[in-house]
């Protein structure tokens, strides 16, 4: 049985495992919780294929999202069609936006590479408030139907929904790791100088990064309006998704396919937990400590240190 | 730095102090007081952009709770509140109330505060068919139209014809008539609402519109924009805005020397002690929209032991030291809960839902009846004028006279003063 092939068997069977569990648990909010994680498994892991074997730090991942969210929404307004399709709109808008954006900014390096990823969220937040088809301000609203058969609840078809996403991403992930695509991304992290040099394609690979990057980003965000009901500017930019697409690869280890995956179920846990037992207010400054922690102690995150001790 | 760490960390142990004793309550029952109490769970911003008023909000439902249960609770029963905060992000929102209903199993459901909360909240809500009695949402059932849906908002169901209807009645009355206006709203669902209701009667009215824009919301430098608006020489200014917005426009007012014969219109944030102690003179013959003014023509039965009980918890919870805004409002929108619940005798969310369409609400704001819609079925948005404002002290708002009731005419309490600022 060769690695990809358990690897599909396993990531089916935990997925599996997950939906027959939360079907005996019997409450939607399971679900809910299920969601909230699964999304920064996307979001977390589209961030790394950029930042973790590129190098590029991308500030941006709540813009590529809220291209995801916007572009499920305008599709269901606009020809009436619903998830699915949306995804696929998101993928292809979202990934678009990464190519167009790596064209422009990739002969920016280092920081100032993400000041330019961090200025495209605020031009398309800018542009999302001033367009009114997709509500402007005032934010648009996404009526479902109660029962999706022959999905439990709603809320199980979206957990399902983000599963499926989850584990694609991963397995992404994972292939660009594994591929020479994800030993060029190395090599320009390590020194694109000398990747040039050798005979990396650098401006090929970094635009294939940068498209696959944003299409999964914008992926992660385009069930968003229907888990919510309700869309607005300030919700689909909200700083808590760029901030936790960068730390939750750095805390899980940033450059692997599991780092993020580690990460994510760690962290956006955690977060979780604390909206809904202490108080949620305690939630980036979970992600604050948890930073300066990993930072100061494992900065190669939770896979790094690992591996250093072994 | 070390001073805004240590502010920061105050705020934070606070609002998890907070929180966390009301999510104690929730998940160790045993910890709930008496047996089998009735449990109302909702959400509320309590850290984020709209945590000032949300914690405003909750002060004064803890005071609900602590009034019914002193006297005896609802139905013989205890009521319990049970709580989260939803860090002003609505992606927390549809996560909490499923834990409420479905993990908590709470008997009834209220709104956290402002549309962009109480929104994500509706599919949950209502999927599981529960009656929601919501605060200061501005036109969410439009889209839902669920049937089970009370707003306890001033603005009813036309706001476009309404909102502004008093800021213009009154202009009406200045002498000389005004001809033209200014319109300047912040890019958000309110503030748009409020500004295409004052677009719209202007219109009607005859009054020319000589200037008319928006702004992001993160703008913060004014000066350019009151700027134009001063070139433009309108005889009215209208703004819609948030409470940062808010100040800045005054402040650079005040700067620019900007007058005419009315300032004012929408802006949120005149309304809190905060701004009130912070602006002083700036406010004074301010012509704005409000819920509430401690005016004799609102002294409503239960309105000043309420705002007594509110002002000696307010300082310890740091929250608005004059509640003068959302506070009321929070603690009738759980009198609406309450009554309805003892008239219908049991916890039945269709019977809920049918009494409060039928029924008079006698609360501390007043009688509340709803649409069928859900919004007040009467509106009543106020305008205020600001008046002999000398300097910052907050004790004036505490007494009539400093916040005038200007319109609706059942309720105006003084007459305008004009100019706002000083004429060049």
């Amino acid at each position: 049985m060769n690695a990809n092939f358990r690897f599909w068997l396993g990531a089916a069977g935990l997925g599996l495992a997950l939906v027959a569990g939360l079907r005996l648990l019997g409450n939607d909010y399971g679900y809910f919780a299920g969601y909230f994680v699964l999304q920064y498994v996307v979001l977390a892991g589209a961030w790394n294929i950029l930042g973790g074997y590129a190098g590029y730090v991308n500030f941006g991942a709540a813009g590529f999202m809220a291209a995801g969210a916007y572009s499920a929404i305008v599709v269901r307004q606009w020809l009436g069609w619903d998830l699915i399709p949306g995804i696929f709109a998101a993928a292809a808008v979202a990934g678009l936006l990464g190519l167009g954006t790596g064209y422009l900014t990739l002969r920016l390096k280092g920081v100032y590479f993400s000041i330019a990823t961090l200025c495209l969220a605020v031009v398309l937040q800018t542009l999302v408030v001033n367009w009114d088809y997709v509500g402007g301000s005032r934010g648009a609203y996404i009526i479902h139907a109660r029962d999706i058969p022959p999905f439990n609840s709603y809320s199980e078809m979206l957990f399902i929904v983000m599963l499926v996403l989850a584990i694609g991403t991963t397995g992404i992930g994972r292939a660009v790791e594994m591929s020479r695509l994800g030993r060029g991304l190395q090599a320009i992290r390590d020194n694109e100088r000398a990747a040039e040099a050798v005979g990396v394609p650098t401006l090929r690979l970094k635009l294939v990064a940068t498209t696959l990057c944003g299409a999964l980003m914008g992926v992660a965000g385009a069930p968003l309006p229907y888990y919510s009901g309700y869309l607005n500017p300030e919700a689909a930019f909200s700083l808590a998704y760029a901030v936790n697409a960068i730390a939750m690869p750095l805390i899980g280890g940033a450059g692997t396919w599991a780092g993020p995956v580690i990460g994510a179920v760690l962290l956006a846990s955690l977060q979780q937990a604390a909206t809904v037992t202490i108080s949620s207010a305690l939630n980036l400054w979970i992600v604050g400590w948890m930073l300066v922690v990993f930072v100061a102690v494992a900065p190669r995150g939770i896979l790094g240190w690992f591996r250093r001790r072994g | 730095m070390r001073n805004i760490g240590r502010r920061d960390f105050g705020r934070l142990a606070l609002a998890s102090a907070v929180a966390g004793a009301g999510v104690s309550a929730g998940v160790f029952p045993a910890l709930a007081q008496g047996a089998n109490p009735i449990r109302i769970g909702f959400s509320m911003s309590l850290s984020g952009g709209l945590a000032g008023n949300g914690r405003a909000a909750l002060a004064a439902q803890q005071i609900w709770a602590s009034d019914v249960n002193a006297k005896g609770g609802l139905l013989g029963r205890p009521v319990q509140l049970v709580f989260y905060d939803d860090q002003t992000n609505g992606g927390q929102v549809p996560g909490i109330y499923t834990k409420l209903l479905d993990v908590d199993k709470v008997d009834l459901v209220t709104s956290p505060y402002a549309t962009a909360m109480i929104a994500p909240a509706m599919p949950v809500v209502m999927q599981r068919q529960m009656c929601f009695v919501t605060i200061l949402g501005a036109g969410v059932n439009t889209t839902f139209k669920y049937d089970r849906h009370f707003n306890m908002n001033v603005v009813g169901d036309n706001m476009k014809e309404t909102f502004a209807k008093g800021f213009l009645d009154i202009a009406g009355t200045l002498e000389p008539k005004p001809r033209s206006i200014a319109i300047l709203a912040v890019d958000n669902d309110f503030a748009q609402r409020a500004a295409e209701s004052a677009r719209f009667l202007a219109r009607q009215r005859n009054i020319r519109v000589v200037y008319d824009r928006s702004y992001p919301p993160s703008t913060v430098d004014f000066t350019p924009t009151m700027r134009a608006i001063q070139a433009a020489r309108p005889d009215l200014i209208y703004i819609a805005s948030y409470p940062p917005d808010s100040n800045g426009i005054l402040r650079a007012a005040s700067e620019l020397r900007i007058s005419a014969q009315m300032f004012g219109g929408g802006m949120v944030g005149p309304q809190l002690a905060a701004f009130q102690a912070q602006l002083g003179p700036i406010l004074n013959n301010l012509v704005n929209w409000d819920i509430f003014s401690v005016e004799p023509t609102m002294n409503f039965p239960g309105v000043t032991e309420f705002l007594t009980k509110y002002r000696e918890v307010a300082a310890k919870e740091q929250t608005d030291v004059l509640g003068n805004y959302i506070p009321p409002y929070a603690y009738a929108q759980m009198q609406v809960v309450e009554q309805a619940v003892k008239r219908v005798g049991k916890i039945d969310q269709a019977a809920l839902a049918a009494d409060m369409h039928s029924q008079v609400f006698d609360t501390i704001i007043g009688p509340v009846t709803f649409s069928a819609s859900g919004e007040w079925a009467h509106e009543r948005n106020l305008l205020v004028q600001f008046q002999g404002i000398t300097d910052g002290d907050l004790e004036r708002y505490k007494r009539p006279g400093a916040k005038v009731i200007l319109y609706p005419p059942n309720l105006k309490s003084g007459t305008p003063r004009a100019p706002y600022g000083t004429p060049a």
